[in-house]
């Protein structure tokens, strides 16, 4: 037997059909998951919180405070943080990790790549970008 | 806008049995509860919540907010779907937000007190219930016991007015006598008196703070402390030797208080007796009979083990009844707020002491 736990790939769907800022929802082998684009790079999370279960991925996708000092307030990374619908735990679209907790309090997340269309016609790079799937690795 | 929501999750739909004991049911706009009031208030009224300590980021659940616009708990099927047939409840007790006592003009209070009776008995306790799932809460304006007292008269025959209610905020802890024609009307119909957080330290309420808090965090938090004032007052009033039927549900004001406060105040009474000569027993012995409180938002600290004491410490099997908060933002969910309980304390709570604190 092999040693490496199967990972099959899903294609989720047309890199155009989930432009920079946008999310889609699917379900992969009885998973429910959540597929970010944040500036053009693709992250996929379980669409669970890991406290009471809610609906993670369809919270707002927003930024965070920076931690600071006392009094201060530093606003970034706007579009990389999604916020829990329910309980508005803040988590890091790319790594899962919760932002106040990112050690204990993490959601999974899924490999994604980005792979060419079947019929790359045109070898440039708009045309691929069009045509290429999206691909979740569960 | 750009959520593409392919594949939605079955729901269960075993009956379970849970009653809720605050759910929060919203008009679909300010009009709808104005065409309940006459001149001058119809005219005067501009709906309004709690005016600041907002929650900076939502205050309701954004998955609960109708797709077809309107406020989070307007919108009848969503509601049904997302909480009542989601979890298999038998009953969702509601808890519309009025807001009512925290006006200096006690009639305007009052009017919209009841516009708010007469919205829900319209709506959510007829149109909306013909399988009598929804319990409603007689809102009233503490500020005018009197008018209260005559409000809870008005709707003290209907089916499914279960309890009547108000916001924790209040001018004075709730154990003086000024409201007692409140409690005495609760007493003679058998309704329970609620209190639910809402105006606390707004328009002339007290705030149960030194003074106001910077942030939401602070107020929310604090809002406890508003609710053990209250419970103090009416034991040490001699309210439940007064109206010996007469009982009350502390709603979204904390849980795990409630042990220590009655050990600091059984302590004080062996003591301090002298002062309160009319209580026949140690306070903490009135709570079984006439005191109940409800679970969110429930503090969940890191190890299981120590909520499971404090349940025993503090007669849960008895006084906790199960609440989600539905539709707002801390929603504690019936299947995942709670640690592994042993089945009948999980029964007790999740059903049998609501069944019995209500009549249901």
């Amino acid at each position: 037997m092999k040693e490496a736990i199967d990972i099959a790939r899903h294609v989720v769907g047309k890199v155009a059909e989930i432009p920079a800022g946008t999310r889609r929802m699917v379900v992969v082998e009885g998973r429910p998951i959540g597929v970010f684009n944040v500036n053009g790079t693709y992250y996929a999370l379980k669409n669970s919180c890991p406290h009471q279960g809610a609906p993670l991925c369809l919270g707002t996708v927003t930024g965070m405070t920076l931690p600071s000092a006392p009094g201060e307030y530093n606003y970034g990374r706007e579009g990389e943080i999604v916020r829990c619908p329910w309980h508005g735990w803040e988590f890091d679209i790319a790594t899962g990790k919760s932002i106040f907790d990112p050690h204990k309090c993490l959601v999974k997340t899924y490999d994604v790549t980005v792979e060419a269309g079947e019929v790359p016609e045109v070898e440039t790079y708009p045309v691929f970008v069009e045509s290429g799937s999206v691909v979740v690795h569960v | 806008m750009e959520q593409q929501q392919e594949a939605t999750i079955e729901p269960k739909k075993a009956r379970t049995g849970i009653i809720d004991c605050d759910v929060h049911p919203y008009p679909r706009n300010t009009e709808e509860i104005r065409s309940y009031m006459k001149q001058p208030w119809r005219e005067r009224y501009n709906g309004g919540g709690r005016g600041f300590y907002g929650n900076p980021v939502h205050g309701d659940r954004l998955d609960a907010r109708p797709p077809q616009g309107g406020p989070s708990g307007s919108e009848p099927e969503l509601l049904r779907r997302q909480l009542v047939d989601e979890y298999g409840y038998a009953h969702a007790i509601l808890m519309p937000r009025a807001f009512c006592n925290l006006h200096p003009d006690p009639d305007f209070g009052n009017a919209i007190a009841a516009a708010y009776n007469d919205w829900l008995a319209d709506t959510w306790l007829s149109k909306y219930n013909a399988d009598g799932v929804f319990k409603g809460s007689i809102t009233v304006n503490t500020q005018d016991p009197q008018a209260a007292a005559r409000e809870i008269e008005r709707w003290a025959g209907h089916p499914h007015f279960v309890q009547v209610m108000t916001d924790s905020g209040a001018r004075a802890p709730f154990g003086q006598r000024q409201f007692y024609p409140i409690y005495e009307a609760c007493e003679k119909f058998g309704l329970p008196f609620a209190i639910h957080p809402g105006t606390d330290g707004m328009g002339i309420n007290v705030q149960p703070s030194p003074g106001f808090p910077t942030h939401y965090i602070e107020w929310h938090t604090c809002l406890s402390l508003g609710f053990q004032a209250h419970l103090v007052s009416f034991l040490t009033e001699g309210v439940f030797e007064r109206f010996p039927r007469f009982k009350i549900v502390l709603v979204e004001g904390g849980v795990s208080w409630l042990a220590p406060l009655m050990w600091r105040l059984d302590a004080e009474y062996k003591a301090l007796r002298y002062e309160v000569p009319w209580l026949k027993r140690k306070p903490s012995e009135y709570l079984r009979d006439h005191v109940r409180i409800t679970s969110q938002p429930l503090e969940r600290p890191d190890n299981d083990a120590y909520l499971l004491q404090m349940f025993e410490m503090m007669d849960a099997e008895h006084v906790l009844m199960f609440s989600s908060d539905y539709p707002h933002w801390d929603f504690d969910s019936p299947t995942r707020a709670f640690p592994k309980l042993p089945e009948a304390l999980h029964r007790r709570i999740f059903s049998e002491n609501a069944i019995e604190f209500y009549n249901l």
